[in-house]
């Protein structure tokens, strides 16, 4: 330990640099943000480096808002390219592909999206179907019935994953009947009865413009593309009634430690999650707990990698993440193992896990990790692409430039004590929630030391309730 | 930076090419159809050391980082039975400890400079990847150097580091019924050449590597003038190559490495293999042999696999996914190579179709091609998507590097991406039609089948 220390201090005398390294101050692009009068807000950025336009949106129409119909946002949201008021699914294919753009749509947890590229030379044509993909689409019975049945087959394939569906399993397990919980991709038995009249009605319900926004960014005049924009997008009229915000609702806390065991009959692997509840995205310690995160689980000399690859060899990779939505999130500690080191890898996580609060970290350490992300931080806004995403982002979780801006002060505002405090508040000691994908026969009575087992099997839908 | 694969054609590129950390989505080289590219040859400055290592620099500001992309000529066809999956082991084991800096101080101090990093192997190079701000070059070049000469394999890395990809194989297996696939598939393929076996290497050969073949491995292959470098983003071309004389220009040379003499015979029959895994529906996967990267054909075939299978108005999504409903994904896969590879179409069956009559399907598709070849308004399409294509790739200093060295590696020089337009512009639905006949025949296709029940 003390070895390391006096190296790294060799290797910050030798470059002449301070322990924080004043990297050039990353910041965001100038852009422009306005409103239609239907509410829709128009985020628009110039970006010269290669004559493309990207184009992300936001709608406030994710699987939060499936009721009892698992899988009926991200269905919806793929229905949205069966066709439009003035083109056939095949035409809009073909016009897509043939100037070399890119249309598409997808829901998640909270919202539906639409991320688009094109040649700048053909904005016009390619902003023209894409208006028509979210005001105008038809909704086409039979591309509705096809897509269902690849659907249908792909919710089947997912089980030959534990990794495509661990996710599903463990916010069911901690969220319950919350919305949070839902699963985006759907459930075979939820999907099957799904029609047009059901993707309509979600569709008039939940796609409005007061709740959405779209982004421009790329090689435009910001003049021509406000009054583009707005001419294409005027006629989009508003909601007659408010959604009703259901994820608002209180979000249950686990009252013991537990154990959801999903049994697949030939796993070789033990693919599991440690996790707990986390935090909203507009938690003022967002940033803090980011780097500590990034000590913690979030890059390749963090603790847990450390420990359960680089000094055991347990798996190729452990990390842990802070999935951080409107209302609240959780904290998950990722990673997966042989079957028989099962019990050697999730004593190892929980090891680590303690160690965090115990040992805590030091100046070097938090120093590092300091550094790591700020050096990290310029890559992910790069593309214009990146940069249109960014901006929905902005708007979704209600931040603004000053928050990319201040991102190198913040993190270098982060003491040791301070530090301390984040992994104190938001770091989980007890109360732990297992999930496990792996086979049972071989590992049940492992399962059972961390608390009481609940077990599925994956070939069955996950339940409504655990 | 994504860690999980975002689409199937992406999983079976993926799949031949194993990573060191976390997967990330690999952008492959793509051609520009402009003749006035957005970046130009003359954007890349080049220098040769002593020692034979070549470096291509871009100064590109955009970001205050930079990029640094090693390219070693090595890979699983450098290997041989007994150590199969050395050059991807071997590419752990450039983490793990070297003269200056010691086991896990790679990392450690290239984290906490604010860099990361990641490598991957194929059948035909391990590449080395850092991204870190471009204060902290002059870090990145003292690591590089350490390991390149210095490499300490020290056995209880060694051991912990065979866990690691012993674990790297089996999720991989555990996660995904294409890697069964194409392996066994690839295997029957090639029956001589190294490219039979796949680039994670055999179980029990991973389990059976001595410190021996580590250390003849490293000497034969990790030699500067088996390496091409690349450094893109907010960095001077004097100040790289002052750092570069100074960091890796002592290492010597070593003699060339041993040439691949093995040349996979002519297959002059169909082969067949069919393995058992529970999956939803049949998972179906076809190769045929096809000419490396220099060879004239390759334009022609990289268009025609766009044809098939790029888009939704592509050939075979459009008649086999969206009009027949036979298949619910198909993709093709081919890539730059140094020896004749496999071009492969993929595909999963839809719900209660046989298998066969998917197979079928496929072959009708490519008969209409040998028959009619394409449409004029189909080679615009692809023309246009490769130029939005390579809009994406140099949109990024990560794209830029990865292009540059792709080309100098597999097409021998740099320059010959800015000449791509022009090879580009010179297919003719005529040569596309040329090489479906030439090389989509029944004689010269390996077909493998994934599925539940295989006594059936």
């Amino acid at each position: 330990m003390k070895r390391i220390h006096q190296l790294i201090s060799l290797i910050i005398l030798l470059y002449g640099s301070n322990v924080q390294l004043t990297a050039q101050s990353y910041k965001l692009p100038p852009y422009q943000k306005f409103q239609l009068k239907n509410g829709l807000t128009v985020y628009l950025m110039e970006q010269h480096e290669v004559p493309v336009i990207n184009v992300s949106v936001i709608l406030p129409a994710g699987a939060i808002y499936d009721g009892e119909k698992a899988g009926l946002a991200s269905l919806s949201a793929t229905a949205l390219k069966h066709g439009t008021k003035n083109f056939t699914k095949t035409k809009l294919d073909e016009e897509l592909d043939f100037h070399g753009a890119s249309i598409n749509t997808f829901a998640s947890k909270e919202s539906a999206g639409l991320s688009a590229r094109m040649a700048a030379k053909d904005k016009d044509k390619i902003l023209n179907l894409l208006k028509e993909i979210i005001l105008e689409p038809s909704f086409d019975a039979t591309e509705f019935d096809k897509e269902k049945k690849r659907l249908l087959v792909s919710l089947e394939q997912q089980k030959e994953s534990p990794r495509a569906v661990i996710a599903s399993y463990f916010d069911k397990f901690i969220y319950g009947d919350h919305v949070y919980g839902n699963i985006v991709q759907g459930k075979i038995s939820t999907v099957s009865p799904l029609t047009v009249a059901d993707v309509k009605r979600f569709y008039s319900e939940n796609y409005l413009p007061e709740g959405s926004a779209i982004a421009v960014a790329g090689d435009f005049k910001s003049s021509e593309m406000k009054t583009l924009i707005t001419s294409l997008f005027s006629d989009w009229k508003k909601g007659t009634k408010p959604q009703v915000n259901l994820a608002s609702k209180p979000i249950p806390v686990p009252a013991k430690q537990q154990v959801l065991l999903i049994n697949k009959d030939d796993a070789k692997e033990t693919t599991f999650y440690i996790g707990a509840p986390g935090i909203s995205r507009n938690n003022a310690d967002y940033v803090a707990i980011d780097v500590v995160n990034t000590l913690f689980g979030g890059r390749f000399t963090s603790m847990l990698n450390d420990e359960l690859r680089v000094n055991t060899g347990l798996t190729y990779g452990a990390n842990s993440r802070f999935n951080a939505l409107k209302n609240g999130g959780t904290f998950v500690i990722s990673t997966f193992t042989a079957g028989k080191t099962t019990e050697s890898a999730i004593d190892k996580a929980i090891e680590v896990l303690n160690k965090l609060h115990s040992t805590g970290i030091n100046e070097t350490s938090l120093a590092s990790a300091k550094n790591y992300v700020k050096g990290q931080f310029p890559p992910r806004y790069e593309t214009a692409g990146q940069l249109a995403g960014l901006m929905t982002q902005m708007f979704w979780y209600n931040f603004d430039e000053s928050y990319i801006n201040n991102f190198e002060k913040n993190v270098d505002g982060l003491t040791l004590d301070k530090a301390k405090q984040i992994i104190a508040k938001y770091f989980p000691k007890d109360k732990l929630q297992f999930v496990m994908v792996g086979k049972s026969a071989d590992i049940k009575k492992i399962a059972e030391k961390y608390g009481p087992v609940t077990e599925v099997q994956i070939k069955e839908e996950v339940k409504k309730a655990f | 930076m994504a860690d999980l694969i975002a689409n199937d054609s992406l999983a079976l590129a993926l799949i031949k090419i194993h990573f060191m950390k976390r997967t990330i989505t690999m952008a492959f080289v793509l051609f520009t159809m402009v003749t006035q590219a957005q970046m130009k040859a003359e954007d890349v400055k080049t220098f040769t050391l002593k020692n034979g290592m070549k470096f291509l620099v871009i100064e590109d500001n955009s970001i205050p980082n930079a990029n640094m992309y090693l390219f070693y000529k090595v890979g699983s066809r450098n290997e041989y039975q007994g150590i199969t999956g050395l050059s991807h082991f071997f590419e752990h084991m450039m983490f793990n400890g070297a003269k200056k800096f010691g086991p896990k101080m790679f990392d450690q101090t290239m984290e906490f400079n604010g860099g990361a990093n990641n490598a991957y192997t194929t059948e035909n190079v391990t590449v080395y990847t850092n991204w870190f701000p471009s204060s902290a070059t002059e870090v990145i070049f003292d690591l590089e150097g350490d390991r390149i000469s210095s490499l300490s394999i020290d056995p209880k890395m060694v051991e912990s580091e065979r866990g690691v990809v012993l674990s790297e194989r089996s999720t991989g297996l555990e996660n995904s019924p294409w890697q069964l696939l194409f392996q066994t598939a690839q295997g029957l393929a090639f029956l001589e050449h190294p490219y039979h076996w796949p680039v994670i290497g055999y179980e029990d050969d991973m389990k059976n590597w001595k410190q021996t073949d580590l250390e003849r491995y490293f000497k034969t292959y990790y030699a500067p003038n088996n390496c091409v470098t690349v450094i893109s983003g907010n960095v001077k071309f004097d100040e790289v190559k002052k750092l570069a004389e100074k960091y890796i220009e002592p290492i010597p040379a070593q003699p060339a490495p041993p040439k691949v003499n093995i040349v996979e015979p002519p297959q002059t029959g169909e082969r067949r293999v069919m393995m058992q895994k529970d999956v939803a529906t049949p998972y179906l996967g076809i190769g045929w042999h096809v000419p490396e990267a220099k060879h004239e054909d390759y334009y022609a075939l990289t268009i025609l696999s766009d044809i098939l299978a790029s888009g939704r108005s592509s050939r075979l999504y459009s008649s086999l996914v969206d009009k027949k409903q036979l298949a619910t994904q198909v993709f093709t896969n081919f890539g730059e190579s140094f020896d004749p590879t496999l071009f492969i179409i993929a595909a999963v069956t839809a719900k209660n179709i046989n298998e066969n009559d998917l197979e079928k399907a496929i072959y009708e598709e490519l008969e209409k091609i040998k028959k009619d070849g394409i449409t004029e308004n189909e080679l615009q399409k692809i023309k246009n998507q490769k130029l939005m294509e390579f809009y994406g790739q140099v949109e990024t200093i990560n794209g830029k590097s990865n292009n540059i060295g792709t080309y100098e590696v597999f097409f021998g020089d740099y320059k010959k991406m800015f000449d791509a337009p022009a090879a580009f512009n010179k297919v003719t639905t005529e040569d596309v039609k040329t090489v479906a006949v030439k090389y989509f025949t029944k004689k010269n296709r390996t077909v493998g089948v994934l599925k539940s029940n295989t006594e059936e």
